[in-house]
């Protein structure tokens, strides 16, 4: 404790007539009240992932190495920019989505198109990832369901039709599963927004799509922002999606991950390939730290 | 004169409720034309019916001929200031003034002009890049104003636009944007609730109680000339007591026999006497104890316990309560109705 907060301790324990000693005994009674919740973050959350780091720079004797950093390059580079490509368009495609959906719920004319909207958009929040990508699989393969509407409708000559079952897949199921999310933050952000900033626009002749850029995403940026960072760095985290639909190089980090340590027991280019995930989502939490801190100084 | 503005036959409803009841109403071109009811009658829903937000049942909302009544807001030419004023945080004050202008594909040194004018009509000169969160609540009335006004609508609709503000604010804002609507001979609907600020404020006067207009015509009129009880108590004439009239014309508050009428007076019109005599024949007197005693500046206020019901009036002199006085009511000061169907008599 410096001496100035000593200082202030003494002065508030004088106005609440506490002797000092009795305020010393209350702030060890909130360290242990708020001990076990530090506890656990810091055994089960803080320590793994400060070994996970300390490990990828340790040689097998133990001295300080930058080997497996240089091995991961090496071997993974090619994937590690398609892991930073899809997830980078994937992000702006869901963000898209959810514009769309969500400025529909709020600014949408047919009370029942919305209602079914609002029903129908959520549903891919309930279904996790592996089965996302089961769904993708059956859905985007050379004989899947895709193609027969394609075929069928006669915009796709079936000896042309090809398998997406490589980066566009991944893509496709990453939009199908994340869009929904963004969008139940966006459209509550707009229903937060009071009815007469849009009714003023359009009293001012602006259609519809015009008040949606205008006059809704600059106030709900924040909340975009937001829900395009966290599901970047999902994305980033993924293995199920890309094992089953797109596992062959190049393929996302996480495959490579999985794939060093089931194939290969190989924990120290497993912990590198780690840390360059992290260093990417690192990124995207600068980013929204960037925003919050500006938004808060608003 | 043909109406600028024609409102014919409107019902709107929402559910079950009834909102507008076979509305009709006619503005002339300059004309500004305050719609003045409690919460809840209807006015606000008339309001946006015109500007698009609302969709009636049935009727028309004819502008220069135009029935404007299935158009999107969009599309009608209108431009509504509102009651939170509704400004774009995110945008500067003459972001704000110039977002129609933008709609109507300006360019932007013609759109930077017009902003200009608007600033100067509004005395807002030099506040044109600040953020309209740093503004003060008249301010922002005026940029709210200055917006609605840039682009030259065909009609000004006003919701409530001075709630929100000062007492002092308000007056000062209400004569400038009386001279400002005169200047610029702009066509204006506005709604209040406040019946000060619509005699001020309005060449005609539309009372509506319950979704429907039950009086239309200048201020004038409307204050001393109400046709039913309802807007007689609106405009202020709410002392109401059972009178009979005598066959000799005369009225009286005692219970003789004669037609059963109701009388609504002002408290300002009735004076309250201790002596006994001393006033017209014509005069209706009421027995009362003084009950309630409030100072209201330039005199007193008294709550008078009659023997039909209490009513309010002024003197300038103190009086305690429990006092035996008469209050005294010109005759011609009285606005008298049938007891029946509260229709002018």
């Amino acid at each position: 404790m410096s001496r100035a907060d000593s200082r202030s301790l003494a002065r508030n324990c004088a106005v609440l007539g506490m002797t000092k000693s009795d305020a010393t005994v209350g702030a060890w009674r909130a360290y242990a009240l708020v001990g076990p919740a530090l506890a656990v973050i810091a055994v089960f959350f803080v320590l793994p992932l400060a070994m996970s780091a300390v490990l990828a720079f340790r040689g097998k004797t133990g001295e300080f190495t930058l080997e497996h950093f240089d091995k991961s390059w090496d071997l993974y580079r090619t994937d590690l920019m398609f892991t930073i490509g899809i997830v980078l368009l994937s992000t702006v495609l869901i963000g898209v989505v959810a514009i769309v959906i969500a400025g529909y719920l709020t600014l949408g004319e047919n009370p029942r198109a919305v209602a079914v909207l609002r029903w129908l958009y959520r549903w891919p929040l309930f279904i996790p990832f592996i089965v996302t990508g089961q769904v993708m699989r059956t859905f985007l393969a050379k004989n899947g369901m895709l193609n027969h509407v394609l075929i069928g409708a006669g915009w796709v000559e079936p000896l042309a039709a090809q398998s997406v079952l490589d980066w566009r897949g991944i893509v496709v199921a990453f939009v199908w599963k994340q869009a929904p999310f963004v969008t139940l933050l966006l459209a509550g952000a707009m229903a937060s927004l009071e009815t007469q900033h849009i009714e003023a626009a359009r009293n001012l002749g602006a259609p519809r799509w015009r008040v949606l850029i205008d006059v809704i995403l600059p106030q709900v940026r924040g909340t975009l922002l937001v829900g395009l960072v966290l599901s970047f760095v999902t994305m980033l985290s993924v293995l199920s999606v890309p094992l089953m639909i797109n596992p062959n190089s190049p393929t996302m980090m996480t495959v490579d991950v999985a794939y060093r340590i089931n194939t290969h027991g190989d924990y120290a280019v497993a912990n590198a390939l780690c840390l360059m995930s992290l260093v990417v989502a690192g990124f995207g939490a600068w980013f929204y730290l960037r925003h919050s801190a500006r938004s808060f100084s608003q | 004169m043909t109406p600028y503005l024609s409102i014919e036959s409107l019902n709107v409803g929402y559910g079950n409720t009834r909102v507008l009841n076979e509305v009709s109403l006619d503005v002339a071109r300059g004309e500004l034309v305050a719609l003045l009811g409690s919460s809840g009658c209807g006015k606000t829903t008339l309001l946006r019916s015109i500007a698009g937000f609302v969709t009636p049942e049935s009727g028309a909302i004819k502008v220069d001929g135009r029935d404007i009544a299935r158009l999107p807001p969009e599309k009608r030419g209108t431009a509504m200031m509102f009651q939170s004023y509704a400004l774009w945080p995110h945008m500067s004050v003459e972001d704000n003034i110039g977002y129609g202008l933008k709609m109507r594909s300006w360019k932007k040194d013609a759109i930077a002009k017009r902003v200009g004018e608007m600033l100067t009509l509004l005395q807002l000169v030099g506040f044109g890049p600040r953020s309209v969160m740093q503004l003060s609540g008249g301010q922002r009335q005026r940029v709210a104003l200055g917006r609605a006004l840039a682009v030259d609508p065909q009609l000004l609709l006003l919701d409530e636009p001075m709630s929100n503000l000062d007492y002092k604010v308000r007056i000062e804002l209400r004569h400038e944007l009386r001279a400002l609507q005169r200047r610029i001979g702009i066509t204006a609907v506005y709604v209040t609730h406040d019946r000060e600020e619509a005699l001020t404020l309005a060449d005609r006067i539309a009372v509506i109680d319950a979704g429907r207009v039950v009086q239309y015509g200048p201020p004038e009129e409307i204050f001393h000339r109400p046709t039913s009880a309802f807007v007689a108590g609106f405009m202020g004439a709410d002392n109401a007591i059972d009178v009979m009239r005598l066959p000799n014309g005369s009225l009286t508050a005692d219970q003789v026999g004669g037609e059963k009428l109701r009388a609504h007076f002002r408290s300002d019109v009735a004076w309250i006497t201790t002596e006994r005599s001393a006033s017209g024949d014509d005069d209706l007197r009421l027995a009362g104890t003084v009950t309630q005693a409030i100072y209201v500046g330039q005199g007193y206020r008294y709550r008078v316990r009659t023997n039909g019901a209490d009513i309010w009036a002024n003197a300038e002199e103190r009086m305690p309560e429990g006092a035996v006085v008469s209050v005294v009511v010109p005759r011609a000061a009285l606005l008298v109705f049938s007891a029946a169907t509260s229709t002018r008599h």
